[in-house]
Formats: C-alpha cells, sequence, structure tokens
C-alpha cells in the first residue's frame, strides 16, 4: 500500500490518508472528520496524486474543482472532468452530455447552503483516467437508482462508454445534508 | 565467508560449464503452443475487475488461490457483469461492445466461457439494456439448476431478461420497475427475488417458456430511507441474509409466494455503535451453512456515505447464537468470499492495495497470506 502521508487540514480539522494511484473501487482517503463546516463530511475520497487531483499537503481548498475534497462532489464516483478538458458543468471537448443522471445533496462551505447537485456521466469518449474520486454522501444502492452511483449514467447515451463526471447545481435544497 | 579466490574458481568453472554446453547442443527448434490450465479446485478465484480507466477493457482475472498463480482471464468488454453457472462449469458475461469501439452500434452478448479451457464456448445477443453497473452479486444469476441465466438491465429502468440456459435463448423481459438485483430461489428454479426501493421484496415467477411471469409483492422488510440494506444476498437454502448500512441483518425467505421476512438481530453491540463500526463495501458477506458462520467485512468511525469504505476488521457471527464469535484483521477488504468446503478458506479483495489475502477460518479466522498486485477495480470474487 503506497499511502501518502497523513495531512491535518485546519480549517475542516480533517486528517485524511492520501493514496499515489488511480484505481476504482478503491483509492481510499480516510476523513476523519471532527465538526467540519467547510467541506462535506466525507468518509473517504480516493485521490489519484500521480495523475493529479490531490491537494498539496496541507493546502487543502475546498473551492479548488479538480480535488475530490471539492463540496460539489460529496456523492460524486468516477473521474472529475474538470481534470480531463471540461469545466466543473461542461464535460471535455468531443464527449457528450449523459441525459441522465444521478443527485447528490451537498453542502456549500462559501454560503452555508444546501445543493442538489446533477452528476452527469460525460460520453463516447474512453475513460479520462484522471482524478478519481469516490464520495458516496446520500448514496443508496440501486434500489433507489436516482442516488446510486455505482452505474453507468452514459446508458442512456448513443454511446454508453464513460469518460468522466460533471457536478451541476440544480437548486438549493430544503433538506440538510448528514 | 568465502574467499575471494574461491568465488573466481566456482566463476571460472561455470563459464567453462556454459561454454561446453554452448558447444554440445543447440536448443532445439519449438512449436507454439497454447497452455492448458490445471484442473479447477475450490481454491480457484475468479475476480472481476472493471478496468475503470481502460472502460472497455474489462477482464476477470482468474488466480490460484492457494499459490496465487495467475492463471489466466477472461475479457468481459464494456461494463460486463459476471456470474459462474451454479456448476461453476462456464463463466457468463453479459458485456457491451460498439462497432467503432467508442461509437458505432451498441450490441450487447451473453457469452459462456469454458472453466476447464477458458474458451468461449457460445455466446448470444441480448437485449441492449443489460446494466452497465460495476462488479455487484446479483446483477446476473442463474438458476440453481442452470435451466435460465437472469440478467439485469437498466435502461435507468429495471427489468430483468431471461436466457433459456440450455436452449441458449433469450426467451423474454421481465419489468421490475423500481426493485434491483437478481436472487434465485435455491428449491424453485423459475423463482427469483428482487429488492425494491421502497423496503419489499418482489418474488417473480417465471412461466414454463420464460416469457412471461407472475409477481408478488411483500410487505415492507426494511427500511430505505433510514437503514438500507446492501443488495448483496447469500442464500442458505431459500432464506437470504443481507447486512444494512447501520449493521442489522435481515433474513429474507423467499421460498414462498411472498418474501417474508424470517429474522432480524444486530451485529453490533452498544459499544461497537459507540465507535460506529459498520459494514462497508462491495462484496460485503459471506454465509457458510455447515459452519453456520456469517463472515461481514466491518470498518469503524462509521457515518453516512462510509458504506463502500475497505474492512478494518472480518468479523464472524454464529448464525445459531447470532453473537459475534471471532474478529480478525479486515486487509482493506472491498470484497470477501468463501470457498465451496465444509472447511472453507475466506478470501479478500484490497481495494487499496490491490491484493489477494487468504484466511484461515478453522480453528480460527486469520489471514495466513497475501498475493502481489493482481487486478485493478476488481470488486467481485467468485470461488469455483
Amino acid at each position: 500500500m503506497k499511502w501518502f502521508d497523513e495531512f491535518f487540514e485546519r480549517q475542516a480539522r480533517a486528517v485524511a490518508q492520501k493514496t499515489s494511484r488511480r484505481s476504482a473501487l478503491t483509492r481510499i482517503s480516510r476523513a476523519l472528520v471532527g465538526t467540519a463546516f467547510l467541506l462535506p463530511v466525507l468518509p473517504y475520497s480516493r485521490v489519484a496524486k500521480a495523475a493529479h487531483g490531490a491537494a498539496p499537503e496541507g493546502k487543502l481548498d475546498p473551492m479548488d474543482d479538480t480535488h475530490c475534497e471539492y463540496w460539489r462532489y460529496c456523492a460524486l464516483d468516477g473521474f472529475l472532468c474538470t481534470c480531463c478538458g471540461g469545466t466543473i458543468t461542461q464535460c471535455p471537448p468531443g464527449a457528450q452530455p449523459s441525459s441522465v443522471t444521478w443527485i447528490g445533496t451537498c453542502h456549500n462551505p462559501q454560503d452555508g447552503r444546501d445543493y442538489i447537485v446533477s452528476y452527469n456521466d460525460c460520453c463516447g469518449v474512453t475513460s479520462c483516467g484522471r482524478c478519481l474520486c469516490n464520495y458516496n454522501e446520500g448514496e443508496r444502492p440501486a434500489y433507489r437508482m436516482s442516488v446510486h452511483n455505482d452505474i453507468n449514467w452514459c446508458m442512456g447515451n448513443d454511446s454508453a462508454v464513460y469518460h468522466c463526471t460533471v457536478s451541476v447545481i440544480l437548486g438549493v435544497s430544503g433538506a440538510v445534508t448528514k | 565467508m568465502i574467499r575471494a579466490s574461491k568465488l573466481l574458481r566456482i566463476g571460472f568453472a561455470l563459464a567453462l560449464g556454459c561454454r561446453a554446453a554452448l558447444a554440445a547442443d543447440p536448443l532445439p527448434p519449438e512449436k507454439i503452443g497454447l497452455a492448458t490450465p490445471p484442473a479447477p479446485n475450490p481454491h480457484r478465484l475468479y475476480l472481476t475487475d472493471l478496468q475503470i480507466a481502460h472502460i472497455n477493457d474489462g477482464r476477470i482475472h482468474v488466480v490460484d488461490g492457494q499459490s496465487f498463480k495467475y492463471l489466466g482471464m477472461f475479457s468481459s468488454g464494456l461494463f460486463g457483469i459476471t456470474t459462474l453457472s451454479a456448476d461453476s462449469s462456464e463463466m457468463l458475461i453479459a458485456a457491451t461492445y460498439y462497432t467503432k469501439r467508442n461509437r458505432g452500434d451498441r450490441f450487447d452478448q451473453l457469452e459462456a466461457y469454458d472453466t476447464k479451457t477458458f474458451a468461449l464456448k457460445k455466446e448470444i445477443s441480448i437485449p441492449t439494456k443489460h446494466a452497465l453497473a460495476l462488479p455487484y452479486k446479483g446483477t446476473i444469476s442463474t438458476s440453481a439448476d442452470d435451466a435460465w441465466v437472469f440478467i439485469q438491465n437498466a435502461t435507468p429502468l429495471s427489468s430483468v431478461t431471461v436466457v433459456d440456459h440450455k436452449n441458449w435463448k433469450v426467451t423474454g423481459e421481465i419489468p421490475t420497475l423500481g426493485c434491483w438485483a437478481v436472487l434465485p430461489v435455491p428449491s424453485k428454479p423459475k423463482t427469483f427475488g428482487t429488492i425494491c426501493g421502497d423496503g419489499t421484496f418482489v418474488t417473480v415467477t417465471l412461466n414454463d417458456k420464460g416469457d412471461g411471469a407472475t409477481q408478488t409483492r411483500s410487505e415492507k422488510l426494511f427500511d430505505a430511507e433510514k437503514d438500507p440494506i446492501f443488495v448483496q444476498g447469500e442464500a442458505i437454502g431459500d432464506q437470504y441474509y443481507f447486512v444494512t448500512f447501520q449493521g442489522n441483518v435481515k433474513v429474507v425467505d423467499l421460498g414462498g409466494d411472498t418474501a417474508k421476512l424470517a429474522d432480524s438481530w444486530s451485529l453490533v453491540t452498544d459499544a461497537d455503535k459507540k465507535d460506529n463500526w459498520r459494514p462497508g463495501g462491495y462484496q460485503i458477506l459471506a454465509v457458510h451453512a455447515p459452519t453456520k458462520r456469517l463472515y461481514v467485512a466491518m470498518h469503524d468511525n462509521g457515518k453516512e456515505g462510509s458504506h463502500k469504505v475497505p474492512a478494518k476488521e472480518i468479523w464472524a457471527f454464529d448464525l445459531a447464537t447470532k453473537q459475534r464469535v471471532e474478529r480478525a484483521p479486515g486487509s482493506g477488504a472491498v470484497a470477501i468470499s468463501l470457498t465451496k468446503e465444509a472447511k472453507p478458506t475466506l478470501y479478500t479483495y484490497a481495494g487499496e492495495e490491490m491484493t489477494v489475502t487468504r484466511y484461515d477460518t478453522q480453528p480460527a479466522l486469520k489471514p495466513v497470506a497475501t498475493s502481489a498486485q493482481v487486478g485493478d477495480t476488481v470488486g467481485l470474487i467468485a470461488t469455483h
């Protein structure tokens, strides 16, 4: 196992373990969160440091959307499109946005609101392989399909080949995350 | 310590020997051949690997669990979902392909590979809607008598494609809206159960042709809001064992016309709850009828969203007393599986380390050996 150094995230009081290798069910960082304000209370993330995606030690920025810890990614399982030539809401060039999605409810540390986030997969280009993340707050098994992330949401597109995932705000949630 | 002069003498002798061999007999010309896998045994492992960074190129690694020798692989295409046949003679894969690899026409196939030779035995087109799911148990299943293959579909609307295994043809598609996973009922080969988002189970019974079915919905058997069950179910007879996000066991009897809750109990004591011990992973439990044991992948500091965290420990429970009887290191497992033996061996796959660990279960549960890295995105272990 090649854990990266533990680091202390001062503002969120989170200790996370990081790993260098990209993998899917796995690259796990455990976030032992005390009273978290700036980051969602996340159990773990898979940070693909070698392929970008890991925050520099001790300088975790919860508003940096190329890192797994970015607040909108609280239920995202996949490659970050922000690392693949796209943006937080735009698929990389050459890919197609998925026609169906799953959703999460994530806490924005800047304005203190909870937002409903649509996780659209981007499709039709082979898998990006960069910045693999795996957060599962509010995620549920496939019998609750709309909040399930262990399935390919490119399934409804002409090409179901999975490339990466964007995080699009649908609106403010009345519910409280966590 | 060997002296330098002696080393020199040994080296000189070896050099002379090599030179003599070279002069005497050149290596004969060779013919290319095909390796034959060793005969299957209960410790042969099949590791389904999504290969998420090379998504068109899924595969199943075949590894001997005793030696950790790599025996070969099966190709499983884009999001292939996999199961061994009930008799383990075939590896069945429902996979998706495109005519132009990343685009073009989609076609889905059910493929049957011979587990003795690893050769493709047969393939058949299936509706282009099989679940493009991570490798979860229950996304594709055979009936206990191997007469039928059931394939979970998602468009994302849920249905099940039915394949007549012996006649090797698709016979029908059964809508299972709002429900997920195929849980074959051992005593009734034409019947399977499926788990629904409202906390009920639906029992589906095929007609003789397999082109239609009757369905009965149970009462609410679990709370999908407060304490959802993981979809992996492991059967003893017609009773399926599930665990919940909060660490409860639900035993669901699928043997009747309607699914019924046969039993419900907790994996965690009050002390365990203080440390928030919970189940986590992808293939998170295993049951063994002869020894009446349940094994569960557990982690502490659990919280909302921690349900895929690798195991910190493996816990063993006595199914008769419903008490935890053993706990062992978790080896970072995201998948666990038992051999089909009277005294079983437990195998786990570590998602982070990408290794297989072998555990003795008798006389005590303990990890005994760990492999080198194998695979990338493995989430499912099948034992022969």
